[in-house]
């Protein structure tokens, strides 16, 4: 086999080239992802912070198993547990609704989902602390004592989980659910079964290996979750293992053993977790369509209708609309009121922004990690997806392990990675840092974005062009370059969107003159100046939200 | 000159698809590898096309090494000198029909001159003179097979490789591409191998086919021979459909049935149990008239007709099987009747 393999690169002419590529995409991927990860076994097991002088110790493993840790680890996984079940059960709700019912506002819907699917995290979890903190909008408009909500607590870390992580169980979910072969459910209807039974006997067996899978992606997203548990979590005193690691790194005196012990152990819950799901899509696709062009007669709802308009209209309200309305307030008002009668508006918080040099630079700094950034990480990823799914040098398999290695472990363990291993660099403080970062944390994105179209691509249009002559360079070039174009332009904004949006790899390594857009927001909103947070924030979902509609029409057709 | 491939082998995993074949193609000869579906003929193939590295064998294009297990050459598929059309044509879809035949040419690095001159003559030559800035997705799936052949012989390459071209096409296209590939193929005098499981394909298309299965070769012949005197029950099988009666060969060469009825065949055969395989078309029927047995003679019923449109196809039972025999002749179902064969048309296998 090896033999084999290594021979398809022994041709002298030009094959050095492609080594040569081959080599370089390995070490780079190796430099990125090994080093955060060998840093943090390193620091796991010595006193003191990086870039002091530090003793080896087994003291911080031996902490992992104090009292304070194994509360938030249950914590943790307690809101995890729950986040994943509500927003698989909603998120496979909706995806029925639009691909099996007849549901009036299909289209609406799948847009508005698309919509909280872009809205980040931290913005998210801002809105509701003014909308449902102890002197937030809600509390303040209803005074009635048993309708108080607290967000700061385990279930408001929960509420916002769920409205975040919704729309990813509903595109994880509509994949299967629309390659599903149509024709089983038919035939139930065929032997007789009503509507119900058929999706109780037919559908939901078919799909629960999809439904396996989604839990066990939610389950990873909301323990990896760091915006939305700093923002309502720690002032609740609502610790999360992700809350926790930044606790210890950035308050004093730091503990940043013990704070890599927590990373590791979170990287072996939500590595372990990513691994189940993966074993499960290999082995459990649903059965696909084999070809046939039309859908399964979508099924009348009735009376249910109204029903079903009213939980999509809620989840739509609570999800996007009415957040996005008290940021909206908010930032349009210069001291904090519950009621909109009450309140100055103005224009100050928007000056501000222009006015304030630190924001311009944190905006100028994101846009050169999110749109320099996203080139880097759109180039690693597709050499990576081209040499691991098509040419298979000797070492493609290491390759592709560390590649999707990233989606096992959270955003603010690569981030504390980075700070262990980096410090030492000479390239500690600048941008750089946070491009190699984000290029880590998000190379999945990239390498499943390319990887799932080049084998899309049938093998022999590659061959063809060998066989016309052209070496494998030129073939790439001028065959699979450009049938990849489509999927190399939404790649490249998934990225610069995620970029442009990270706040948990950036909390532990920015610095003052690397400050980004989404730290920024948080800061302003620590410092209670909600206003310009707001401002920010609108700024920021705007331009995400044009990038999504210009280019990003994908996710958004029904 | 042509093709030649000795000691070929290639495994998957543990797995031997092809096991240690040698055949050579004389220049401008056309040879079918025919054999069910895994029997390694497509990896045959691509092993000449550069797209598989054997495990160990040689290969000569036009006198050419370009793979020779022992002194470690492997030459790049780019640089063997072929032209390929495979089964899903794999027409670049962001290229019109120029752009795709003219690809070989660029890559030749040929003047755009003579690189215009060239398409157009090669896609006149398939018929498709007036495509030439059609997109490559507007076209059906007959002229996407054209286009791929086009862009195969744009460049005049050494040999010319087919990998079950027609198999995605209908049948009545099916039948004329055949034709037009053949007459191509005679023009261009160029060496071809062509892939198929087909048995008609193989049969019209082909100077000599080359059975295999299992990665083994089981007969190389021109199709006359194969379809007349296959080595065995097998390859009788794959060119064709065969009747096959039980049979003990006798010392003095005649053979019988368990029910005693005698076969003559005009080619020899060792004694013992065989197979002997009859066509379909070789099997004279008539009406039964007289009961006394006579040699290549059976005796049976029509259990069942089929109207084909030329001609009828008959089930005959009879003590020494129900063959299928094609005639022209109506006869009704239920009918008595004799079955009767020359020599030259019996053939005795191995059992």
């Amino acid at each position: 086999m090896s033999g084999a393999r290594s021979s398809a690169f022994s041709d002298r002419s030009g094959a050095w080239l492609i080594n040569a590529i081959f080599i370089a995409t390995f070490l780079i991927t190796a430099f990125l992802i090994v080093t955060p990860l060998a840093a943090l076994l390193h620091g796991s097991f010595q006193t003191g912070s990086p870039g002091t002088k530090t003793v080896f110790t087994l003291q911080n493993w031996a902490d992992l198993g104090s009292g304070n840790i194994i509360h938030t680890l249950l914590t943790t996984c307690f809101i995890s547990i729950v986040t994943a079940v509500f927003s698989t059960v909603g998120g496979a709700g909706l995806t029925w609704l639009v691909y099996r019912s007849d549901f009036r506002f299909k289209r609406g819907l799948v847009a508005a989902v698309g919509l909280s699917f872009f809205f980040p995290g931290f913005i998210l979890a801002m809105a509701w602390v003014i909308l449902a903190s102890p002197g937030g909008i809600f509390n303040d408009l209803l005074d009635i004592e048993w309708l108080q909500f607290d967000i700061y607590s385990i279930t408001g870390i929960i509420w916002i989980q769920i409205l975040h992580i919704i729309p990813f169980a509903f595109f994880t979910l509509r994949g299967p659910m629309i390659s599903m072969d149509s024709s089983l459910e038919e035939a139930g209807y065929a032997s007789g079964a009503n509507p119900w039974a058929v999706i109780r006997r037919v559908t939901l067996p078919l799909m629960i290996f999809p439904l396996l899978s989604s839990l066990l992606l939610c389950f990873v997203l909301s323990v990896e979750q760091f915006a939305i548990p700093a923002m309502v979590g720690i002032p609740g005193h609502v610790n999360t293992l992700a809350t926790e690691l930044y606790l210890l790194t950035s308050f004093s005196p730091p503990n940043t053993g013990l704070a890599a012990a927590v990373g590791l152990a979170m990287s072996a819950v939500t590595g372990l977790s990513i691994f189940l799901q993966r074993q499960i899509v290999r082995r459990h696709s649903a059965p696909t369509v084999t070809g046939r062009g039309y859908r399964v007669r979508p099924l009348a709802l009735g009376r249910w209708r109204f029903l079903a308009d009213g939980i999509c209209l809620f989840y739509v309200a609570m999800s996007f609309i009415i957040p996005a309305l008290a940021l909206i307030y908010t930032s349009g008002i210069k001291f904090f009121v519950a009621n909109p009668f009450e309140a100055a508006w103005t224009w100050r918080n928007y000056v501000q922004i222009w006015q304030s040099p630190g924001t311009i630079r944190s905006f100028w700094n994101t846009l050169v990690v999110a749109g320099g950034g996203a080139v880097l990480g759109l180039t690693l990823g597709t050499l990576i997806a081209w040499f691991t799914h098509r040419l298979k040098p000797r070492g493609y398999r290491t390759l592709d392990a560390l590649a999707s290695l990233p989606f096992g472990i959270p955003g603010i363990v690569i981030g504390l990675g980075f700070l262990w291993s980096y410090v030492y660099l000479p390239i500690y403080g600048t941008l750089l840092v946070l491009v190699f970062c984000y290029v880590a944390r998000f190379l999945p994105y990239a390498t499943e974005t390319i990887g799932a179209q080049i084998v899309q691509l049938d093998k022999s249009l590659e061959e063809a062009a060998w066989a016309s002559g052209a070496n494998r360079l030129a073939s790439f070039r001028r065959i699979i370059l450009p049938l990849l174009r489509p999927a190399l332009q939404s790649g490249y904004f998934l990225l610069f969107i995620a970029y442009f949006r990270e706040i948990a790899a950036a909390a532990l390594i920015y610095t003052a003159s690397t400050q980004v857009l989404s730290i920024s927001i948080w800061a302003f909103f620590e410092n209670a100046n909600w206003g310009v947070a707001s401002a920010l924030s609108i700024v920021t979902t705007v331009i995400t939200v044009a990038l999504m509609a210009t280019v990003m029409r994908a996710p958004l057709k029904v | 000159m042509g093709i030649s491939v000795k000691g070929l082998v290639k495994r998957y995993g543990g797995k031997i698809v092809v096991d240690h074949i040698d055949f050579e193609i004389a220049d401008g000869e056309l040879v079918s590898l025919l054999g069910p579906s895994g029997c390694g003929k497509t990896t045959t193939l691509r092993c000449i096309a550069g797209l598989e590295t054997p495990d160990s064998g040689r290969i000569e294009i036009d006198g050419r090494i370009v793979f020779d297990s022992a002194t470690g050459r492997v030459v790049e598929p780019y640089h063997r000198d072929i032209g390929m059309v495979f089964q899903s044509y794999a027409i670049w879809p962001h290229m019109t029909v120029f752009e795709n035949v003219a690809f070989p040419l660029r890559v030749r690095r040929t003047p755009s001159a003579e690189i215009a001159s060239r398409v157009t003559r090669a896609l006149e030559r398939v018929g498709l003179g007036a495509f030439h800035d059609r997109s490559s997705q507007q076209l059906s799936g007959g002229q996407q097979q054209r286009v791929a052949v086009a862009r195969a012989i744009v460049h005049e390459p050494a040999v010319l490789l087919f990998d079950e071209p027609l198999s995605n096409l209908d049948a009545r296209l099916r039948d004329e591409t055949r034709a037009e590939i053949r007459q191509l193929q005679r023009d261009l005098k160029v060496s071809t191998i062509y892939v198929t499981h087909d048995q008609t394909e193989a049969l019209s298309l082909s100077d000599r086919i080359l059975v295999m299965h299992d990665g083994l070769i089981r007969q190389l012949g021109t199709p006359e021979a194969i379809y007349a005197r296959p080595n065995d029950v097998f390859v009788a099988e794959v060119v064709g459909t065969a009747n096959f009666f039980n049979v003990t060969v006798a010392a003095d060469g005649h053979a019988v049935t368990p029910a005693g009825a005698i076969f003559h065949s005009s080619l020899p055969a060792s004694p013992g149990p065989a197979r002997a395989m009859i066509r379909p078309d070789r099997l004279t029927i008539s009406v039964h008239s007289e009961p006394k047995t006579q040699p290549n003679t059976l005796q049976g019923t029509i259990r069942q007709r089929l109207f084909m449109g030329g001609h009828y196809e008959y089930v005959v039972e009879t003590e020494a099987g129900s063959p299928r025999v094609l005639s022209s002749d109506e006869f009704a179902e239920k009918t008595a009747v004799a079955l009767s064969f020359n020599p030259e048309d019996c053939i005795f296998l191995p059992a």
